[in-house]
């Protein structure tokens, strides 16, 4: 027994230290930055950090920047996120269908441009839709990529060429765990391939599809790379256009308080999104 | 240990209020200003910048030097990202010994009591007298007992325009507003645009509205006083929000490629822009040397002589250093010696600070991409014509935020120029509420 704690100890350590140490150390550090606020007397006076208990958050929730841009988020989730997992659910099954030849070469074609770093690929895609750099002169003369209505769209376009590799490969490894046995039960029912795929298939990996549509629900509130770099190329993208670039563009003030009170306010807003994601999926299965 | 560090300082700093808190002046702290004093044995400095070449110019330093070495870490610009590591340094205690620092930004780095206060330093204060004298206003912010840091070069403001493309489509280069507005719709037949108006740079628009009489900021030494809405500066919006109307001006985003591309294909004929202006044309616009030439800023009324300034900055050395008085020596040597001054010109096109930096041999001669024009004269002569009382305020990194968020939507057609220029004025006092820095309503 005494043995066995040590062993669990032994492994659990390392994980455990830098858990701690990156993980839960910086959100005590947030959530207590966020209840300070600064006192100084005169113009140039000394800032003296004192506990302004929910004084930040009182700011946050009146922020109307903020607030939009969580709707926008929204927004470009409720969008990018059904069309992105429905692509990558399509490219796993086709790639299991037996239908594919290459399947190898195609898994690993699929799945690059998730290995290219995300500013690498918005400044990429910026170039393709900059008017006067684009080599595709017939669509960026017909509707401009990077303007207000569109921009948000664009970004959307990034992030799906980005991660729809990186989905697929978790709905196609739930594939390929499906044992055998039941596709020849299907054959034997007289199942054809697209029966298989929409009976068998699809409700046998639905646990890998909400776990990705947990991710990209995490990956959408928390978006960055994109908005920040496409704010260099687009006059539509403001300083406050994704929550994150916010939280960003408060520290760089600098006023470390207040970005500490919107970033633990987004993590909630998160974290209630997903539970609730997962809540609703599981009442679905429980039917 | 570092939370234990935290708090000792934190403790001290208390403490210090607490002794302070009858004293009447306010925030100064004349006492820090006394530790000057040299290290023994051998230093290495640490120096973050974005000029170009700074290493060269370094080097230079490090070769006669072996005991004070200076490391250079290059970074975006300032407002591009810079500041925002400056801050996170200054907050995580890890400031590199010297930052470059533009003008602008240096009461955002006071008021986060990030800057050594230099006034200790009997070597800095005894070179006053070889700075143009609002550049060193700018570093002591009018105080005695105030240098928080070296000044470097300056950015005056004049007209930068493809002479070729004037004479062939027989434009005059204008010399007031009203004749530039005139030129614009000339620009415009002949297929291109007078100028890109720039969304995000918010401290291009302070110059032509320093050199309209616009003042955005004041302090008394009890409040400060913000004013994005004063005569001049909204005579200077009107004005752009007009060419914009009409489409005369470009609105490209700024710094980008597409930007560059523009001036190189020679879709955009003028740029008003700083002294410095003239190195981002050498590099962004390879494909047009020997057509540029510099005349001086536009005028508000026919026969003015007024000029705006855009950026110039300071060597600046932070508090957390353990080495100020090696560090200043570094930043007097690179910004009043002839051979850093020369250097630092050749490699960047800096435009010194000091009274006789103007004189340097490599500022008198003729330079060969602008058709060997002498433009440095130009320049010197703006110098002269820039108004020395422009006060910036403690939070220019969050006002110029939110007036480009607003100039963005202007030049995407919603909104306009003034609309963005009041929400400015609300947020940034706003702001300066939130961090509790004393501010008129």
């Amino acid at each position: 027994m005494k043995a066995n704690k040590k062993a669990l100890l032994f492994f659990i350590l390392p994980f455990g230290l830098l858990f701690a140490a990156f993980y839960l150390a910086p959100i005590g550090y947030a959530i207590k930055q966020s209840l300070y606020q600064v006192e100084r007397k005169g113009t140039f006076g000394k800032a003296q950090e004192v506990f302004g208990g929910l004084a930040q958050y009182q700011r946050v929730f009146t922020d109307g920047p903020f607030w939009e841009s969580i709707g926008r988020v929204l927004l470009f989730g409720v969008v990018q996120v059904p069309v992105m997992l429905g692509l990558a659910l399509a490219l796993a099954l086709l790639l299991d269908s037996g239908l594919v030849k290459g399947r190898r070469f195609f898994r690993l074609a699929f799945f690059v441009p998730y290995a290219i770093p995300g500013v690498v690929a918005a400044i990429m895609w910026g170039f393709l839709y900059s008017p006067n750099l684009s080599p595709f002169t017939a669509v960026t003369s017909a509707a401009d990529l990077l303007s207000a209505d569109l921009v948000l769209w664009s970004m959307a376009n990034v992030v799906t060429w980005v991660y729809v590799g990186y989905n697929m490969l978790i709905i196609y490894s739930s594939l390929l765990a499906i044992p055998q046995e039941v596709y020849e039960a299907a054959k034997i029912d007289g199942a054809g391939a697209l029966r298989t795929a929409w009976s068998i298939k699809i409700p046998l990996v639905m646990p890998a599809i909400v776990l990705t549509t947990v991710f990209s629900i995490i990956g959408t509130l928390q978006l960055l790379a994109e908005p920040a770099v496409f704010r260099t190329f687009s006059s539509a993208v403001s300083s406050t256009y994704t929550p994150n670039l916010t939280v960003y563009s408060t520290s760089s003030i600098p006023n470390f308080n207040l970005a500490a009170a919107f970033s633990v306010v987004l993590a909630m807003a998160t974290c209630l999104l997903s539970f609730a994601f997962l809540k609703l999926t599981q009442r679905g299965g429980d039917k | 240990m570092r939370m234990r560090s935290l708090s000792v300082v934190l403790a001290s700093a208390l403490a210090l209020g607490a002794c302070s808190s009858t004293d009447s002046s306010e925030g100064g702290d004349p006492a820090a200003a006394g530790n000057c004093a040299p290290s023994t044995g051998n230093v290495t400095l640490t120096y973050t910048t974005w000029i170009p070449g700074i290493d060269k110019v370094v080097k230079l330093w490090n070769d006669k030097n072996p005991n004070i070495q200076v490391k250079v870490q290059t970074g975006p610009n300032g407002n591009g990202g810079t500041y925002a590591n400056f801050f996170n340094q200054i907050k995580a205690g890890n400031t590199p010994d010297l930052g470059h620092i533009e003008y602008d930004a240096l009461p955002s780095f006071r008021v986060q009591d990030g800057l050594a206060n230099l006034a200790g330093c009997g070597e800095v204060t005894a070179a006053k007298d070889q700075f143009v004298d609002w550049t060193w206003g700018q570093v002591t912010f009018g105080e005695q007992d105030s240098v928080y840091g070296v000044p470097q070069d300056a950015g005056p403001m004049a007209l930068f325009y493809r002479k070729d493309l004037f004479e062939k489509n027989n434009i005059p280069v204008p010399t007031t507003w009203a004749e530039y507005a005139a030129a614009a719709e000339k620009v415009k037949a002949a297929g291109g645009y007078i100028t890109n108006f720039s969304q995000s740079d918010i401290n291009q628009f302070a110059g032509l509205s320093w050199q309209a009489g616009g003042r955005w900021f004041a302090n008394d030494g009890a409040k400060w006083t913000v004013n994005l809405q004063d005569e001049g500066t909204t005579k200077v919006a009107d004005y752009w929000q007009g060419l914009i109307d009409k489409k005369l001006v470009s609105s490209v985003p700024p710094w980008t490629t597409e930007w560059d591309n523009a001036y190189n294909k020679g879709n955009a004929w003028t740029w008003v822009s700083a002294v410095w202006g003239a190195n981002s044309i050498i590099s962004g616009a390879p494909d047009t040397k020997g057509k540029w030439a510099v005349a001086p800023m536009p005028q508000w009324t026919a026969g003015d002589a007024k000029a705006g300034n855009w950026g110039g900055s300071a060597t600046a050395v932070f508090k957390n250093s353990k080495h100020p008085y090696e560090a200043a020596k570094f930043a007097l040597w690179l910004n009043t010696s002839e051979e850093a001054l020369t250097a630092l010109n050749s490699e960047a096109q800096l435009y010194p600070a000091t009274k006789a930096g103007a004189k340097l041999p490599a500022l008198t001669e003729g330079v060969e991409f602008y058709g060997g024009q002498k433009i440095y004269d130009v320049f010197a002569t703006a110098s002269t014509q820039v108004a020395a009382d422009f006060v910036w305020g403690p939070t220019m990194t969050s006002t110029y935020a939110t007036a480009s968020d607003g100039f963005k939507s202007a030049v995407s057609g919603s909104g306009t120029l003034l609309d963005a220029l009041k929400t400015t004025q609300t947020k940034t006092v706003e702001n300066l509420k939130s961090q509790s820095i004393p501010v008129a309503e």
